[in-house]
């Protein structure tokens, strides 16, 4: 498999803003891999992908797409990628459909948007004008907008914001399976249950800087903290005593324990995302 | 070119949808009323001026309000990542906004022809007409640009109305003194109402002509490509 995206000390200012968005962040999003970019409000993610997807072109370091200089590629690119905002991006006054169909009038080649609607449950609201959508259904329409060209590399901008829980499962589903039909995907997200579920791969992105780029497994190994947490009976009371996963077979006081304590829960006890988050960045994910 | 054509056409349709072609009409529909109750002397002075209020003021005030609503719901965005040039976008919506002057050259003429018989010379109406409906197309894009919300777009609009075209307006009615014109020119939408005249009227000063025709289309074309463009570009990308 090869390199979708390098970049390589990427910086990039706002001209409205006094210092850079973006600090000089180095990584690459490998071709056939979920992507994550996991930070809190205002990091820089949706520069991130903007700046990768083209739009914003004053940066300054070297970003690759597949081997070429991003800026050397022409419109040729939007055949390629599909983005999926933050925000709607659609005809408000237009009904889904139509939106779809002009939107796919563009591309040489085109999904079958009729089968992405039906899957993410808006086909039976097709011919509702998008104005009149909910934010959970305007959000799954700029997904089957993202899907519309059959993208090679596919970017999600908070992809699954807005959406309840069934709603986002199915779209995940839909992400899963379009990697594992050889698809690339970045996507940003301040969620880390779409981390833990979805990415092969995250970076951490705060303040415009990009922390520890690693898998999430990974991740869990070397900053999760691995213990037992073991909940007693003593003199009526509730107590609970904490001890490390290693060796424990041979830790005598949580034998003692064990032996002679009225047991309640045994927890073994795996670090969240959100908490290595906070180990690795100093900085709460909300 | 395909993909060009359907740009225009998806414009087009947009006006239509977002009911701004159809007010266009509405208001068309009075002044066929007044051609209908005037006599053909009276219908002829009334016409450059029922033109220059349509393809000047209407066109800025709805290009400007169609455009305000473009910019909310963030379809600009959404077709720069498609395989399309911002240029050519940009140029589809230009092109598609003439519909809106032809459209109202094309009601004025009909209605004229069939109920007074005048008829005018077609081709020049047709030029001056784009070319005045060009410039006002690019202002209603600049004031729309130029404005945070719905509020401060009709400020604009006003705050260029007032100077740029009542005066005019009251030049028709011989209210400002003929010796004020040149000045008066400085304003394209009076350049633009001159044009109107001269075609309706058939009567032809080439000096005038000249100068407002490449005086128009140098703005425009000034407007478009430094100031209106970039400023598109940076609101697409924007949200
Ligand atoms: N168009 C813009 N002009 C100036 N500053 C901006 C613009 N868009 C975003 N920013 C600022 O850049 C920073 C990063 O924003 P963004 O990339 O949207 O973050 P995220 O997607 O991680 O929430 C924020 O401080 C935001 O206020
Ligand atoms: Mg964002």
């Amino acid at each position: 498999m090869g390199t979708a995206f390098n970049i390589e000390n990427l910086k990039f200012k706002y001209p409205t803003s006094k210092n850079d968005t973006i600090k000089g962040i180095s990584f690459n999003v490998h071709e056939g891999e979920i992507f994550g970019l996991l930070g809190p409000s205002g990091a820089g993610k949706s520069t991130t992908q903007k700046i990768l997807i083209k739009l914003l072109e004053d940066y300054s370091g070297q970003i690759s797409y597949f081997g070429t200089d991003l800026k050397k590629i022409g419109k040729d690119f939007y055949e390629e990628v599909g983005v999926g905002f933050e925000m709607p991006v659609h005809f408000s006054k237009m009904t889904a459909i139509e939106n779809m169909k002009f939107f796919s009038g563009f591309y040489k080649n085109t999904a079958n948007y009729q089968e992405l609607m039906e899957r993410v449950g808006l086909w039976e609201h097709k011919d509702v004008k998008v104005g009149e959508y909910s934010k959970g259904m305007k959000v799954r329409l700029n997904f089957v907008r993202a899907m519309l060209n059959n993208p090679r590399v596919l970017f999600l901008d908070e992809v699954t914001n807005g959406l309840d829980p069934k709603n986002a499962r199915i779209i995940k589903e839909i992400i899963s399976e379009y990697r594992s039909n050889g698809g690339t995907v970045f996507l940003t997200t301040h969620l880390m249950n779409d981390v833990d579920q979805l990415c092969d791969r995250v970076g951490f992105c705060v303040n415009g800087n990009l922390y520890e780029v690693s898998t999430p497994r990974n991740l869990k190994i070397k900053y999760g903290k691995h213990e037992v947490r073991v909940e007693y009976r003593e003199n009526e009371a509730i107590k609970s005593s904490v001890f490390p996963l290693q060796d424990i077979g041979y830790n005598n006081d949580f034998n003692t324990l064990l032996k002679e304590k009225e047991i309640e829960t045994i927890h073994s006890g795996e670090t969240s995302m959100e908490d290595i988050f906070i180990i690795v960045t100093g900085v709460d994910l909300k | 070119m395909k993909t060009t054509l359907r740009l225009i056409f998806g414009e087009i349709k947009r006006l239509i949808t977002y009911k701004i072609i159809p007010v266009s009409i509405a208001t068309m529909a009075i002044w066929v009323v007044i051609f209908l109750m005037v006599s053909s002397q009276e219908a002829l002075e009334l016409a450059p001026l029922l033109i220059f209020v349509d393809v000047g003021m209407m066109m800025i005030l709805l290009i400007g309000a169609s455009f305000h609503l473009e910019k909310q719901e963030g379809t600009i965005k959404s077709m720069m990542v498609m395989p399309v040039s911002l240029t050519q976008i940009f140029s589809a919506k230009l092109g598609a906004s003439l519909v809106l002057a032809i459209e109202s050259i094309v009601v004025v003429s009909v209605s004229l022809y069939f109920i007074h018989g005048i008829t005018f010379n077609y081709p020049v109406l047709l030029l001056f007409i784009l070319i005045a409906g060009a410039v006002h197309a690019t202002l209603g894009f600049l004031l729309s640009l130029i404005s945070k919300d719905f509020t401060s777009l009709l400020g604009w609009i006003m705050a260029y109305i007032f100077p740029f075209m009542i005066p005019s307006i009251l030049f028709t009615f011989g209210i400002i003194d003929k010796k004020y014109e040149w000045l008066l020119m400085l304003s394209p939408s009076h350049s633009a109402s001159n044009l109107i005249a001269v075609a309706i009227s058939g009567e032809f000063n080439m000096g005038k002509i000249l100068v407002a025709s490449l005086y128009l289309v140098a703005l425009t074309v000034l407007l478009c490509k430094y100031v209106v463009y970039p400023k598109f570009k940076d609101s697409a990308v924007r949200g």
